[in-house]
């Protein structure tokens, strides 16, 4: 017999009903069953059943973020490393940022799993495996300039309000992660804005620490003219080498990421595309106002694609199945939407620069709506059965 | 000859295609009727244990119409009248003696069969216990016989993916097939007669009658499938259908007036290909299934049958067995293996690069969890239903919408239960809202 199985089987009685730590049963049902898939008989028909269930679901979420998330360790030293004007080469900065961003996973996942096992506790329900995407997505839109207490506070408010209180995983009506980075948003909007995008960029004066969606032109010059100056290149912006949260600047692994997530079907391929022809069709038309030189509204669609975190939003935010819509084309008008808005709103409102993140909360509002505007339409297609 | 093509339904390729040869078994000791596999039934019992009985003597009737009778197919004494919880019937059975004795009913060739008024067809076949083969969509209770079908469907293939091959069912038994056409016209102007694809080569006697061809997709030959793809108005919701081998003996019942007691099966057993047995109505399990673990789960359909215990007889409509094997121990980090040998209809595991036949275990491959919304059941729905919205107005106890958003039009196939990540048992949820849909409807 497996050896670690035979641990479980013996502390097993600990954490049954009558023993020791009954009220600890969630945690140690979640720890077992990550170790050990469990496989209970089915009881009813069908007999058979699909291999596919939530821990794969999720830990191929986590897979399709292991790019975004390795190339953004990188990306902070890499930035760090810049900014005191040192030349690090690709370990040391890996290491560096991996130093810097690695506290800041752990106490997402720390403080969030707290919350977590407290509520299955007092509910008696098992852990949900979809903490295991919300503690990772949480993270990854923070600037690596955190403090760690802010993003515990965070991650407590998107679990707590943005889940728990809702009945838990599946009840939500907004995506938690991004429930839990608007909190930080909106409370400390100094630590979430400005130049607070470069790690060890402070120890040094002089070095501009924002993102290229704070970059206005103004003389004469062009958007894009200005964008290339401040090392905003599309290049740039394409592969991510440029300060920004810690996994949302490279357009590239998020679409690699996306690629697993449509490939593998966890995520809706709908929402995606749905979200970039939006972005892109509202990008062109504005782009096309006169009177708009020099502001975003003249980017064009390819910058608007890959400055900001729009494609990590609509590949790992927005696709969230329970805080999205339900139906295919309720899907559709959501992902357009998205991309809709987010032009909108870095256009209109300057001092607001991304978009992204409201575009999406705002739209989970309105999944329900959508859902129930195309089930009516669905329905009037049907021939009745009653 | 009218095709259909559903995109949507279960594609796997299931190990366990039975052998097309036929081979017949030797005569059981005892055989069985059970009422688990009739739906909706109430049934009284008409029979004592040790009581001597024909064949075709009455054994149970269904108390809302006792003229609807479930008769002893075979000759010899009660043995055991069987209850489960609640003192429900679970099955009489007979201990058969060596020779065969009927209780007759006038013989009606198929050329006397004008002569026959249609009450008098009706109630012939509802006293030789052969009523009930005809059952009634949506609820899939026995059919009304005060009500006219707007069309009936024959479904030479069974309700599971490996029922008999309907070919070897009608090998010589052509005229009995045409005969019981020509009864089903008696009661709707509309038959239809539908088979799938795959059945096609060994069906050439019969081309000509045939209305239907459907897709080699699960569950695109079950009935309420069928009418979903044909219904052109709501009327026709309330269809008649039977499936071929009730046909044939409803046929050879009414041609020789005695109770037909022949019937084929198969079974599925992981990789062994079994051939197609000639055996008695109401066999043992254990004669039909052979060697088996006694760990393993018998059932008589992977994803849409009942589960049997190994001592009961086969049920009155059942024509098939599938032994599935014993359930592997938990696997450790199983979610993290990369799953060449793990089929899913999801593309979250290796195995859907490699087109091979599987055999599934009857385990979950995971625990219960709250519905995310994935919207898996939607992409394998047959008949375009979203399981997952329809769950959640029966939860709310809405059953006004559960029954807009098409919970009537559900043929219970067990796919979205069978694809559900989050081990939600969907078709058991909606199974319940038709039923007791149908119950209050009742009165």
């Amino acid at each position: 017999m497996n050896p670690i199985k035979k641990i479980f089987d013996l502390l097993e009685h600990d954490f049954s009903e009558s023993g020791n730590f009954a009220k600890l049963a969630p945690l140690f049902d979640a720890t077992k069953t990550f170790f050990f898939l469990p496989s209970p008989k089915t009881r009813i028909g069908p007999f058979i059943r699909d291999h596919l269930d939530l821990k794969r679901y999720m830990s191929v979420v986590l897979l399709s973020l292991m790019p975004v998330l390795f190339f953004g360790m990188y990306n902070t030293g890499f930035q760090s490393g810049l900014a005191r004007g040192e030349s690090l080469d690709f370990w040391s900065a890996f290491l560096s940022g991996a130093w810097v961003v690695m506290p800041i996973v752990i106490v997402s996942y720390a403080v969030g799993f707290f919350w977590e096992i407290l509520f299955a506790a007092i509910r008696r329900h098992p852990i949900s495996e979809g903490f295991l995407v919300t503690g990772m997505l949480f993270p990854l839109t923070l600037p690596p300039t955190i403090p760690l207490w802010q993003a515990a506070l965070g991650i407590s408010f998107g679990v707590v309000i943005g889940k728990e209180i809702f009945g838990g995983t599946g009840r939500n009506i907004l995506n938690p992660a991004l429930t839990a980075r608007a909190f930080v948003f909106f409370s400390y909007p100094v630590t979430m804005s400005g130049n607070v995008w470069v790690a060890g960029a402070n120890a040094v004066d002089g070095i501009t620490g924002a993102t290229a969606l704070a970059v206005t032109a103004d003389g004469g010059t062009s958007l894009t003219a200005a964008l290339a100056d401040q090392g905003f290149t599309l290049p740039h912006l394409f592969f991510g080498l440029v300060p920004g949260s810690i996994g949302e600047t490279s357009a590239l692994c998020c679409l690699i990421g996306a690629a697993i997530l449509t490939l593998t079907r966890i995520a809706n391929y709908r929402i995606i595309l749905g979200g970039m022809a939006g972005l892109i069709l509202t990008a062109l038309l504005t782009w096309l106002l006169p009177g708009t030189y020099g502001t975003w509204a003249d980017a064009g669609p390819l910058y608007h694609l890959c400055a900001g975190g729009f494609l990590f939003g609509i590949t790992f935010m927005a696709t969230d199945p329970v805080s999205a819509p339900g139906t295919n084309p309720g899907r559709w008008i959501f992902g357009f939407l998205i991309g809709f808005l987010t032009v909108i709103l870095r256009v209109a409102n300057p001092a607001f620069a991304e978009g992204v993140m409201l575009a999406i909360l705002f739209m989970n509002v309105f999944a329900p709506l959508l859902d129930h505007l195309v089930m009516k339409h669905r329905i009037s297609k049907r021939i009745p059965n009653v | 000859m009218e095709k259909i093509a559903p995109s949507k339904g279960f594609k796997l390729k299931l190990a366990g295609m039975p052998d097309t040869s036929v081979i017949r078994l030797s005569r059981p000791a005892t055989v069985g009727v059970s009422a688990l596999d009739i739906p909706h039934i109430r049934p009284k019992l008409l029979v004592k244990e040790k009581q001597a009985v024909k064949t075709g003597t009455p054994l149970f009737h269904d108390k809302r119409d006792p003229d609807i009778r479930y008769v002893s197919p075979g000759t010899g004494t009660v043995k055991q009248i069987r209850f489960g919880p609640r003192r429900r019937l679970v099955e009489v059975v007979i201990a058969l003696d060596g020779m065969d004795d009927f209780v007759e009913f006038d013989p009606v060739s198929p050329a006397d069969l004008n002569s026959l008024s249609d009450p008098d067809l009706t109630d012939r076949l509802k006293q030789g216990g052969m009523w009930q083969t005809l059952r009634q969509l949506p609820s899939r209770d026995t059919a009304d016989s005060r009500s006219t079908p707007p069309l009936i469907i024959v479904c030479l293939n069974g309700n599971d993916l490996f029922s008999p091959h309907p070919g070897r069912v009608l090998e010589d038994k052509i005229k009995p097939f045409e005969f019981g056409l020509a009864i089903l016209q008696r009661f709707s102007d509309r038959v239809i007669v539908a088979a799938r694809k795959s059945s096609m080569d060994r069906l050439e006697p019969v081309r000509h009658r045939i209305t239907h061809q459907v897709a080699d997709i699960y569950p695109a030959w079950d009935p309420g499938a069928i009418l979903y793809h044909i219904k052109t108005k709501a009327e026709e919701n309330q269809a008649w259908y039977i499936h071929v081998e009730g046909l044939i003996r409803m046929a050879r019942f009414l041609e020789t007036g005695r109770y037909p007691v022949e019937t084929m099966v198969t079974v599925t057993k992981g990789h062994d290909k079994k051939p197609h047995m000639i055996t008695r109505l109401g066999a043992p399990v254990r004669l039909l299934a052979g060697n088996f673990s006694p760990e393993s789960v018998i059932t008589t359909g992977q994803l849409n049958g009942r589960k049997v215990d190994p001592d009961t007889h086969l049920g009155f409509f059942e024509t098939t067995l599938n032994i599935l094997p014993d359930a592997p121990d938990d696997e450790m980090f199983g979610f993290l293996r990369p799953g060449l040998n793990k089929p899913t209809v999801s593309k979250t595991f290796l195995s859907c690069l490699v087109n091979k036949e599987v055999q599934l275990d009857g385990t979950l491959h995971g625990e219960e969890r709250a519905c995310i919304n994935c919207g898996y059941c939607e992409t394998i729905c047959p008949v375009d239903l979203m399981p997952s919205f329809i769950m959640k107005a029966l939860h709310g106890d809405d059953i006004e919408e559960a029954l807009q958003l098409g919970l009537l039009d559900c043929c219970r196939c067990g796919l979205c239960s069978f694809t559900c990540p989050s081990k939600i048992e969907l078709t058991q949820i909606l199974s319940l809202g038709m039923d007791t849909h149908h119950k209050d409807k009742q009165g």
